[in-house]
């Protein structure tokens, strides 16, 4: 038997699927593209910028620690203002969570407009409710602390919900089958099950809240965020090297001390 | 008998756990002590609540619509600031999470240093580095898209390092066996697994970026941010109730599509 | 009166499956009947409808004499406890946790929420664990005991609410043979001793025979039998499994006669 006899008493193959991967990248490749030429980026500017960079930071090579106990102190501030903040997203979302979950909702109408108010508190950038905070309450941490909460309060409502709705459908049933009205089904069926998951999420927003914390300064809501945003505009590299710096540590501990919290639930 | 009942806790002191008892009391005492620096006052919130409001009446005003041609010009700015940054991230982030994977990398030092440097992009929120790229190579959208990419990085190489890491080992015996270079090994048998939960944290992390982007502006980074705080400090609620709408409605298309995509893929995604 | 009044009660869910078709019967106060028959053919969406857990389309069902309704709900599961067969208890919580959630129910709740308990009802869940012999396990976490224990936790809890009515839905299905034997008599003895009506769903024709008053059998949403462990003869055991599709061969019958 030769190639072409084989050839024909083989069943034919199914026809090859379409390999939609190239059309994929291609797209994107484009549309990368078009962004480039509309944002007007000069990869010039960037080149040269990229080129500047390394004498740019080795400005901040040199960290002014001359006022070192005021950025602690600054430091403090954002910290205590990212705790209350949670705090505040966590009473928040403990009200909101199990109305926002559809296994627990007590009716549709309820799930809905719980969703929709999370939703909302997550659409709304912390800035912009630290602008209206400010406006409203005046300069100093207490309006950041409000934004954060508010902001986060949606973001740990939703995952909180997310978290209840995973719950085993025959866990609930068992709470509720005693009796249970909406309040003691949650209470019983419902945190004690998401204990872990819950504080884990309450950690890793009180981490995000202290970075944002560090940043609403600059609209006036206190912290450190100001001072930097100050130094850096008069060009005062030492000290806003030396801001960074102080910054960059206590993020650095805040994650190291949540990771290994974390560690310790799970 | 006694008539009135003792109520107590479901545990053998009748006291509720320990844990629990001293975290609790530990969060009061923060909060307690940290009350005065963040200068929490309830009478002030109270006070406020009535200006919050005549405020919020204040927003509702006829909306400049001339204003929106620039509005939506911010928007697509963002949005575009928002997918380019991303991108360059997870291409720059591809490389670096095998550096520092313990599995893929060339040698421990390269490991650790990866590591940490990763570590530092994540570590300052993207603000802070946009601060520090519009003092490098000026205003506009350049160092916007800078800064989401920086810390776009650093969690795209973490995220990529940890996925190399829990890789099968098996499979990537598989292709060495077949006499595979040190690349060929990493493209072929260790980034490909690595690829499916893949999906699901870029959604993420354009959500996230998306609304990162909306602020950077307030620091001259390009995007929405500028105008948004300008009409804040001009008054302009007019123009303010249009970009906080326009704000609410983009991230909320992006948060519902993600939602669709990730419950697309978790429950099967189409051949 | 009947402890449990169920009449023409249909249940048909939204993907239209009929689960149950025009279901009538009288369970008396303190009997023991066994809902017996394959899976699929209703007896789970049966009990599941006696304490609301599903609502049923058509019919209605009488607590005491009361109909079940929305309203009532909270009223009538106080009354009317049941028992799963996954056990379905809070694995984080406590034994003790566990049994005094059958308490919820009852007078007011808002200490419930603090976790904080009468001393009388602190008195019935330590009555009821001791009724069912787990007084040494009563700090444990629940998903720290085994599957017979978790299961007499569950009875406990059952017993907490002071029940008129115990439904259990396959509460031996995932025991082992010994286990399920206890958990059988422990039922049976609550019947005995304290006049609590009990109705059992179960597949396992043997302890249907030797625990049950009476034996509901039920084939595809329908009752097909209804009466003594005495009359359960061959031919009505038959008509109780019979599968649409089936040949009628000695298959069955070879099944059943082990059963």
């Amino acid at each position: 038997m030769n190639i072409e006899q084989l050839k024909s008493t083989r069943p034919p193959l199914p026809p090859k699927p379409r390999n939609p991967m190239p059309v994929w990248v291609a797209t994107t490749l484009v549309t990368l593209w078009l962004i480039v030429w509309d944002l007007d980026i000069s990869f010039e500017a960037l080149v040269y910028g990229v080129a500047d960079m390394g004498e740019y930071f080795s400005r901040y090579g040199q960290p002014d620690f001359s006022d070192l106990s005021r950025y602690l102190e600054l430091m403090g501030i954002t910290l205590a203002t990212a705790l209350w903040g949670t705090v505040f997203a966590l009473l928040v979302a403990f009200f909101l969570a199990p109305l926002a979950a559809r296994n627990f909702a007590p009716n549709p109408v309820a799930y809905r407009v719980a969703r929709e108010i999370l939703n909302f508190m997550r659409a709304m950038p912390d800035l912009l409710l630290a602008l209206i905070f400010v406006a409203a309450l005046g300069l100093g941490p207490l309006p950041g602390a409000l934004a954060l909460g508010v902001h986060t309060a949606g973001f740990l409502g939703k995952f909180f919900a997310e978290s209840l709705e995973r719950v085993d459908q025959g866990v609930c049933e068992g709470v509720a089958a005693t009796g249970a009205n909406f309040p003691q089904r949650v209470m019983y069926a419902g945190w004690p099950s998401i204990l872990r998951e819950a504080l884990g999420y309450t950690l890793y927003i009180l981490d995000r809240n202290v970075r944002m914390a560090s940043v609403l300064g600059l609209v006036g809501a206190g912290g450190i965020g100001l001072a930097l945003h100050d130094t850096l505009r008069l060009f005062d590299y030492g000290q806003s090297g030396a801001l960074i710096l102080v910054i960059l540590a206590t993020i650095l501990i805040i994650d190291y001390a949540s990771a290994w919290l974390r560690g310790r639930l799970g | 008998m006694t008539t009135v009942s003792i109520w107590r806790w479901p545990t053998p002191s009748g006291l509720p756990p320990l844990p629990l008892v001293g975290g609790a009391l530990a969060l009061l005492g923060a909060l307690w002590l940290t009350a005065p620096v963040v200068e929490v006052d309830f009478v002030r919130l109270l006070g406020a609540l009535g200006r919050m409001v005549a405020f919020a009446g204040q927003m509702f005003v006829t909306p400049d619509w001339h204003y929106v041609p620039q509005l939506l010009a911010k928007m697509l700015e963002t949005i575009e600031m928002t997918v380019l940054g991303t991108a360059i991230a997870i291409v720059v982030s591809l490389p670096l999470g095998l550096l520092a994977a313990g599995n893929a990398t060339p040698h421990p030092l390269v490991y650790r240093i990866t590591r940490d440097l990763l570590s530092l992009m994540r570590a300052l929120p993207e603000l802070v580095w946009a601060l520090v790229f519009v003092s490098a190579v000026g205003l506009g959208p350049l160092p916007g898209v800078m800064a989401l990419a920086f810390v776009t990085v650093g969690f795209m190489g973490k995220f990529f390092a940890e996925a190399i890491e829990v890789v099968d080992h098996k499979a990537v015996e598989g292709v060495r066996a077949h006499g595979a270079g040190w690349l060929q090994v990493r493209l072929f048998a260790m980034l490909p697994q690595a690829l499916p939960d893949f999906v699901g944290t870029v959604m993420y992390i354009l959500d996230h970026n998306l609304r990162a982007a909306a602020i950077l502006g307030l620091v001259g980074a390009g995007g929405i941010g500028y105008d948004l705080v300008m009409s804040m400090r001009l008054f302009q609620y007019d123009r303010l109730l249009l970009i906080a709408l326009a704000i609410y409605l983009v991230v909320t298309l992006l948060d519902r599509l993600s939602d669709r995509l990730r419950s697309r893929i978790i429950h099967g995604a189409r051949a | 009166m009947s402890a449990i009044s169920i009449q023409s009660v249909s249940k048909r869910f939204p993907n239209g499956c009929e689960a149950l078709m025009g279901i009538n019967a009288e369970i008396q106060p303190g009997s023991f009947t066994v809902v017996l028959g394959p899976s699929g053919a209703g007896k789970s969406t049966l009990l599941r409808v006696l304490n609301g857990l599903e609502a049923s389309t058509g019919g209605s069902v009488r607590i005491g004499g009361e109909t079940l309704g929305k309203g009532n709900l909270r009223k009538l599961r106080a009354s009317v406890a049941m028992v799963f067969q996954q056990f379905n208890l809070v694995d984080r919580l406590s034994v003790v946790t566990n049994v005094l959630t059958g308490r919820l129910a009852h007078r007011s709740w808002v200490g419930s929420l603090f976790y904080l308990f009468r001393t009388e009802d602190m008195e019935v869940a330590r009555q009821a664990l001791a009724r069912v012999g787990l007084t040494d396990k009563a700090w444990s976490r629940a998903d720290k005991l085994s599957g017979g224990q978790q299961q007499r936790v569950g009875i406990a809890r059952a017993l907490a609410q002071r029940p008129k009515v115990i439904l259990a839905d396959e509460p031996v299905a995932s025991l082992d043979p010994v286990a399920s034997e206890e958990i059988m008599a422990l039922l049976r003895e609550i019947r005995d001793r304290d006049g609590i009506t009990v109705v059992v769903n179960l597949h396992q024709v043997d302890l249907a025979r030797r625990f049950a008053d009476r034996i509901i059998g039920m084939n595809g949403g329908r009752v097909v039998f209804d009466g003594t462990p005495a009359e359960l003869s061959p031919q009505a055991l038959r008509t109780i499994y019979q599968r649409e599709g089936m040949e009628h061969d000695n298959s069955l019958d070879l099944a059943l006669a082990y059963a």
